[in-house]
């Protein structure tokens, strides 16, 4: 069982009348990176500024290493933090931005080259080390304060919103190399993001928040293919939502039709039911079938690898349906068409109802 | 549009008119008992430096110097408050307190010190008033106003994600003030410094009411020649020289300022 | 927390004269002593009675709401000439009108008072005033300057298009957005000039003297409160003044990055 290193006990954090992290419990394991994901005001930048101590809790308490640290101020914790605009000391070169953290650790000035020099390697930037900041490109930039964060092997990497600021090229390949560091130093990982594809491909557990509270906590995979409730259904991808009644514990009418559904939940049998299901789950069928679906073809958005349509049913709902290029047949706008909604790929929501769309 | 200069420019003429007359005076003989004046001479300008003046120009310097060093010291941290205070009460509160002083004129702030660092107030241990000390308490209170102004807004200018970052990897906040906001604070150190001593270095309401006659300036030395002995081109000669020190010290820091990386 | 502390100290050192000033000046006897023995508004009188505080207070009015009045338009003009001129070498023009600030008190005063015996004019306010001016119009150029930056041309060349004259855009667009700029410096030129003593020193006599000059002559030949009453009466006015100067034009926004 891997020790828990860092974990948030109950934490509130109240700004005036505005509750941005609301009786938090969170426990993050040993080498695992975790993701805090959601949208704007979700409470998850503060949830980081409280871990890593620049703002205090106005209820409960934070661990690390099981010690509790609520009260000792951020330069006592021992934490290593990227901040989303790198914070790189504007008068010190990249070797003494990077070198920062031992000198305050006062450790032997060999030794501090020596690390140095290692940890600029680590994120190739061995030539680098003599220019200023602000000669560096954007992905330069945050590779120095990456290594200026790990080069004194803090307990923790705090990251805020790591990939924002650099351009969709860099992007992917800042996040892969980011990956392999993490890995390869094997430091346990906190980091707050609004892009869900960050957080799928970077992290071992995602927290969807919404409104200062944890909506589900799990592995990437079980994010999206299980969301527990209607946010982060809505949040994480796009997804269709039907409503229906269920008749079985297994089955549900939608739209004059009954659709089975293995989703590990039995129903309760009459209860008003609200299933979502993946665009790209959704197959065209060429006959009659069980799970089969009728409906109007509305729109269609060439995207190239695939065509995203929406179509609608014969009760008025709408169905969002992704189909791969080269498709199987002409499609038009005004057509109809079957589709078959596998029983294993339907998501029973929980949450509030949504209203009519 | 340059038309719209033009009023402005009539008034700056008058100045430039001014200090015209004031330079070809200090090129003046000096005809003692009279307002006459003899022909081009350059006494006037050897005479500053007079064993009798050069005393007041090393005591100009040497107060000029503590003073900026002092009033540094004691505007950095108000200056600070003001930059870094999120209540804007507070800051109001600051503000005010900080310019007031600068609104109240010379005379009026000189004559409160007047009344403190004589034994009315408080009985000093040594004796303040016309004494240097003195002078250098009243030069000290007139310049914080324009430094803490300075300074705040040179810190004002530091975002302080830096100092959140430098706490992050472990410094503590003497630490984050040594390493971090003092370095990237500099440049309004230096701007603040050269504007105090430029300043201070023709500063004359406070020696002259602050000293009682005891402690001279550059400043005192023109009034008492000017306006005591009528010795019009032998103050003129020294007004220069004060002249001649700002605009040198204001030129390094325009050369400073210019040179610095924005 | 120690922080805290020293700031406070900072201030109260800033402070406390001119508290010391005000308690000295009610107080009932000639002999100065702190805290005053009781209170008395003896001095305020004296200083309503003093001839030569009458007459200098007068001055002070005559001479400053001279400069002020000279200085606003062609402060303002000036600015407008540097911001929208498209002047070559603006950065020049600029720093020559900002000079005065630069030069020090007793250059300028003797200066002066060279140029107006050379004029025969030492008897003569007009001195006073041209120097006035000249000391004031670099305060009156930076506060409208920032004005005239921060209003967009556009608001004038809508007014244009609408059919307004030029002279029209001027007095019914442009001068009503420059308010703030034109108060704050018409706040500046005042205080200056009523504050103004070194140059002032140098050029007036007896009859011409403004009330900062009548105060030091009158505190180097006597020691009674009086001064401290007038001080009084000069700390309260600038208090209030810069408060409300601060609460309904932000000062802070005038020295500080936002």
């Amino acid at each position: 069982m891997t020790p828990t290193v860092v974990e948030l006990r109950g934490c509130t954090r109240d700004y005036g009348p505005v509750r941005a992290v609301d009786a938090l419990d969170l426990a993050v394991q040993e080498g695992e990176c975790l993701a805090l994901l959601g949208p704007s005001g979700c409470g998850k930048t503060t949830t980081l500024n409280l871990i890593a101590g620049f703002v205090p809790p106005t209820a409960g308490r934070i661990l690390i290493d099981g010690a509790d640290v609520t009260d000792r101020p951020p330069h006592l914790r021992g934490l290593g933090v990227v901040f989303q605009s790198y914070a790189l000391f504007p008068h010190l070169s990249v070797r003494e931005n990077v070198a920062f953290g031992l000198r305050e650790r006062r450790l032997p000035a060999a030794e501090i080259e020596r690390r140095v020099g290692d940890a600029l390697e680590l994120v190739r930037l061995e030539r680098a080390g003599r220019q200023r900041p602000a000669e560096l490109s954007g992905g330069m930039q945050q590779r120095v304060a990456l290594a200026r964060a790990l080069v004194y092997r803090p307990r923790v990497l705090l990251l805020d919103e790591p990939l924002a600021a650099l351009d969709r090229k860099l992007r992917e390949g800042m996040r892969d190399e980011l990956r392999a560091i993490q890995r390869s130093v094997g430091i346990t990982t906190i980091f707050v993001t609004h892009d869900q594809a960050e957080a799928l491909g970077l992290s071992d557990r995602i927290a969807v928040m919404h409104r200062g509270r944890i909506e589900q906590l799990g592995a990437p995979r079980e994010i999206y293919e299980r969301p527990a409730t209607r946010f982060v259904a809505d949040f994480i991808g796009a997804s269709t939502v039907l409503r229906g009644r269920a008749v079985a514990a297994d089955r549900v009418t939608v739209a004059g039709a009954t659709l089975v559904v293995t989703s590990g939940r039995p129903l309760a049998v009459g209860a008003d039911v609200e299933l979502a299901i993946r665009p790209e789950r959704v197959r065209l069928s060429t006959g009659p079938g069980d799970n089969v679906l009728e409906a109007r073809i509305e729109g269609l958005v060439y995207q190239g690898a695939q065509t995203d349509m929406t179509a609608r049913l014969s009760d008025g709902q709408r169905v969002l349906l992704s189909v791969r290029e080269p498709a199987p047949a002409q499609l038009a706008a005004g057509q109809t068409v079957r589709m078959h909604l596998p029983p294993d790929a339907f998501m029973v929501l929980m949450g509030e109802p949504s209203s009519p769309r | 549009m340059k038309l719209l200069l033009l009023p402005a420019l009539v008034v700056l003429a008058v100045f430039a008119a001014a200090l015209a007359a004031l330079f070809r005076w200090s090129l003046l003989e000096f005809v003692p008992g009279s307002l006459q004046t003899g022909g081009l001479t350059l006494a006037n300008l050897r005479g500053v430096l007079a064993p009798q003046y050069l005393g007041a120009i090393r005591d100009t310097v040497v107060l000029s110097a503590l003073t900026t060093v002092l009033t540094l010291v004691a505007a950095y941290p108000v200056a600070y408050a003001l930059a870094r205070t999120p209540s804007r009460r507070v800051r109001s509160a600051i503000l005010v307190l900080t310019l007031a002083p600068f609104f109240t004129g010379a005379i009026v702030r000189t004559y409160a010190w007047v009344l403190v660092l004589g034994n009315t107030v408080l009985a000093w241990p040594v004796p303040m008033l016309f004494t240097e000390r003195g002078v250098l308490v009243g030069l000290v209170h007139f310049s914080m106003p324009t430094m803490i102004l300075v300074l705040a807004a040179a810190l004002s200018h530091i975002d302080p994600v830096y100092e959140r970052a430098a706490a992050s990897l472990g410094a503590s906040p003497a630490r984050v003030f040594r390493r971090v906001t003092l370095p990237l604070s500099m440049p309004g150190i230096v701007s603040g410094g050269l504007i105090v001593f430029a300043w201070t270095l023709s500063a004359f309401p406070t020696p002259e009411l602050l000293g009682g006659g005891r402690v001279k300036m550059i400043a005192n030395v023109v009034k008492d020649l000017g306006l005591d002995s009528f010795n019009w081109p032998g103050a003129a000669a020294f007004a220069m020289l004060a002249l001649a020190l700002t605009l040198a010290l204001l030129t390094a820091l325009g050369r400073l300022a210019a040179g610095r990386p924005s | 927390m120690i922080a805290r502390l020293a700031v406070v100290a900072l201030l109260a050192f800033m402070t406390v004269p001119t508290v010391v000033v005000i308690a000295v000046s009610f107080n009932p006897t000639a002999i100065l002593s702190f805290p005053p023995s009781g209170l008395s508004l003896r001095w305020y009188a004296n200083v309503v009675a003093y001839p030569q505080f009458r007459r200098a207070a007068v001055n002070s009015l005559l001479v400053t709401a001279a400069a002020a009045a000279l200085a606003l338009p062609a402060g303002t003009l000036a600015a407008l000439a540097l911001e929208r001129g498209r002047l070559r070498g603006r950065s020049v023009w600029a720093a020559m009108l900002l000079s005065p600030l630069v030069v020090p008190g007793v250059a300028a005063g003797l200066g002066f008072l060279i140029l107006a015996a050379g004029l025969g004019l030492l008897r003569s306010r007009s001195v006073l005033v041209a120097a006035h001016v000249a000391l004031v119009l670099p305060f009156v150029v930076r506060s409208v300057w920032v004005s005239v930056r921060n209003l967009d041309p556009v608001l004038e060349r809508a007014a244009a298009s609408l059919g307004a004259t030029p002279w029209r855009v001027f007095r019914r667009v442009t001068l009503p957005l420059l308010r703030p700029g034109l108060f704050a410096g018409l706040l500046f030129a005042v205080v200056v000039s009523l504050n103004e003593f070194v140059v002032s020193l140098f050029i007036s006599n007896r009859v011409t003297e403004i009330l900062p000059v009548a105060m030091f002559t009158y505190v180097v030949n006597y020691t009674d409160p009086t001064i401290a009453a007038l001080s009084s009466l000069f700390i309260v006015v600038t208090f209030l003044v810069v408060w409300l100067a601060d609460r309904y034009l932000n000062l802070a926004g005038v020295f500080l990055r936002p």
